[in-house]
């Protein structure tokens, strides 16, 4: 073997043995996480590092959907994140569609000020929504937190499908148009199944969105039945520890198996989908 | 047709803009209004104009804590970006070492913290993480004999604590548009460094970073604003109702928040919102200007 040989499978090992260490270290906090949720409660708490309990238990994993609302939780955070996608998705398909097509007075401005509003975290007005909510009566409804995700969601789907539907060639429209199409069967039957792929992340990201979100969920869900995911596990966490937090473990647990699927789906798409939308940006 | 196509476009992003006018925009505005006024516990119904005074204390007092949450967040912001981006830049270019077979497993390992739900990620870290009596870092530390500490009681700890968690939670994306970005840079170039004789540190100096730049400052710039506003790690690990931490370390929008939702100085917090707004605004023009929208 030549030197040079030698140091590239010596630098491979070393690097090897270095990405090894590093995925290690980003996955303690989860290998832990799942290790106490399999656990009998409190013997874990006492004993060492061991990253496997001694011996194996869904006990916790029982309880959390027998004994808590767990199944309570899931029910509102899906019926928000439904209808907080049904409601982005539809204003935000059609405007980015408008906005990627046609070329008319105010265009740029609107999308300027979009692209403003897009960076402007909501928890900043957060009080003001609050105060109009509660005038409104639309403190602990699903209605009124929908419409509030609904709002910054529909900005970010219009700039993220605006710069996909950017990628779509007019002529496919022109052709479908001396083929006697209307307006909307064109963009029905022609640029929707076209634009599938970004339509899908997009959506998708919304509802990993609402999924995660629990400020607002917290704050503007106030009854024990109006809780989300974020709420419930939340309220479990701040109750006293050492009872609760394999409890805990195991409904993180939970919560995060179906996001986990769904991510790891759609990765590929969503970094292409992400760029895409930032670069015409 | 060409009156159709004046009118139709309005129609299809009406919808949105109406949408984003009542959740978005007004309340921005209403945010505005309140900022004027003396409105708080005492006056929620019965408040009154009181002109630039909630300005004025903000921004002028030093001991009303806004200067010194800006002043956090500057830093909070500076310091995580350089971190993510510098650690980001060597993972990815060990990723992309020519023969590592491996590299699929590590980058899929290595995308599990990204995944999580962020509210799951920050629960977890404060109670198996940081925790004073379970916490993995304490049973680490105890194991070698060294006494218990609280991660999260003082200022410059409960900083570093936030920053190693963000760290854990935003590095995944980063090492990812690193990734995609170095797999599109042309092989042959580097070829021809090498025969030039250019070591490592020249070929990434001259050809992988101008190569990569033009893709990476989209996702920067987001990173950027991202790390700006990130309220959950802060408000989670150290302030959340009823088990603070004893660290007052705060960033604007914690500052924002705490001061409407927790001491209930709405004009005050209103105050700080809009300048707030006012810096993402400068921020984001400067920021764009660069970038071209097509006519």
């Amino acid at each position: 073997m030549s030197i040079k040989k030698i140091r590239h499978v010596v630098g491979l090992t070393a690097l090897n043995v270095l990405f090894t260490v590093i995925c290690i270290v980003a996955l303690i906090p989860i290998l832990y996480a799942v290790s106490l949720s399999l656990s009998n409660g409190n013997a874990a708490l006492g004993s060492g590092l061991l990253f496997w309990p001694k011996e194996v238990m869904f006990r916790n994993y029982s309880a959390i959907l027998l004994d808590e609302p767990f199944m309570l939780w899931i029910k509102n955070s899906a019926i928000l994140s439904g209808g907080t996608m049904v409601v982005a998705m539809g204003t935000a398909i059609t405007a980015a569609y408008a906005f990627s097509r046609y070329r008319f007075k105010g265009r740029n401005g609107v999308l300027k000020m979009l692209l403003i509003l897009n960076a402007f975290p909501q928890i900043l007005s957060m009080f003001a929504i609050f105060r109009l909510f509660k005038t409104f009566h639309l403190l602990n409804s699903y209605v009124g937190l929908i419409i509030a995700y609904a709002g910054s969601m529909c900005i970010f789907g219009i700039w993220n499908m605006k710069g996909y539907f950017d990628t779509i060639p007019v002529e496919i429209e022109e052709a479908a148009r001396i083929d006697g199409a209307s307006g909307n069967q064109i963009l029905l039957k022609v640029v929707l199944p076209l634009a599938r792929p970004a339509i899908i992340v997009t959506a998708v990201m919304v509802l990993i969105f609402v999924w995660n979100e629990y400020l607002f969920s917290t704050t503007f869900m106030m009854n024990q039945s109006n809780y989300t995911l974020a709420a419930g596990l939340y309220q479990l966490q701040s109750n006293d520890y050492s009872t609760s937090w394999p409890l805990f473990s195991a409904a993180a647990i939970l919560v995060s198996i179906p996001l986990l699927i769904v991510f790891f789906c759609i990765q590929k798409y969503m970094i292409s989908g992400l760029t895409a939308g930032g670069v015409k940006g | 047709m060409k009156s159709r196509h004046k009118f139709l476009p309005w129609l299809y992003i009406l919808p949105g803009l109406v949408l984003v006018g009542v959740i978005v925009i007004f309340p921005i505005l209403y945010t505005g209004y309140i900022s004027l006024t003396n409105m708080n516990m005492y006056h929620w119904d019965n408040y009154h104009l009181i002109g630039l005074e909630n300005f004025r204390r903000a921004l002028l007092k030093v001991d009303y804590g806004f200067l010194s949450a800006l002043m956090a967040t500057i830093i909070w912001t500076v310091l995580n970006i350089v971190i993510q981006v510098g650690v980001a830049f060597f993972i990815a270019l060990g990723l992309n070492a020519k023969g590592l077979k491996l590299a699929r497993v590590y980058k899929t390992l290595l995308m599990f913290p990204w995944a999580m739900p962020a509210y799951v990620s920050i629960l977890l870290w404060r109670v198996g993480m940081f925790n004073t009596e379970f916490g993995f870092f304490n049973k680490i530390l105890a194991a070698m004999g060294v006494g218990k500490i609280n991660f999260l009681a003082g200022n410059i700890q409960a900083f570093i604590s936030c920053m190693v968690l963000n760290l854990w939670m935003a590095l995944p994306f980063m090492i990812m548009m690193m990734d995609g970005a170095l797999q599109s840079v042309d092989r042959s170039y580097y070829e021809s460094a090498k025969l030039d004789g250019a070591g490592f540190w020249k070929q990434n100096r001259y050809i992988t970073v101008p190569a990569i730049k033009p893709m990476l400052v989209p996702a920067i710039i987001m990173t950027t604003f991202t790390t700006f506003k990130q309220f959950d790690i802060v408000y989670l690990l150290t302030m959340q109702k009823g088990a603070l931490s004893g660290s007052t370390f705060q960033t604007i929008i914690t500052y924002v928040h705490q001061n409407a939702f927790v001491s209930n100085n709405y004009g005050l917090s209103s105050a700080v919102s809009i300048v707030v707004f006012g810096f993402i605004i400068i921020f984001s023009l400067f920021m764009n200007r660069g970038i071209k929208e097509e006519p």
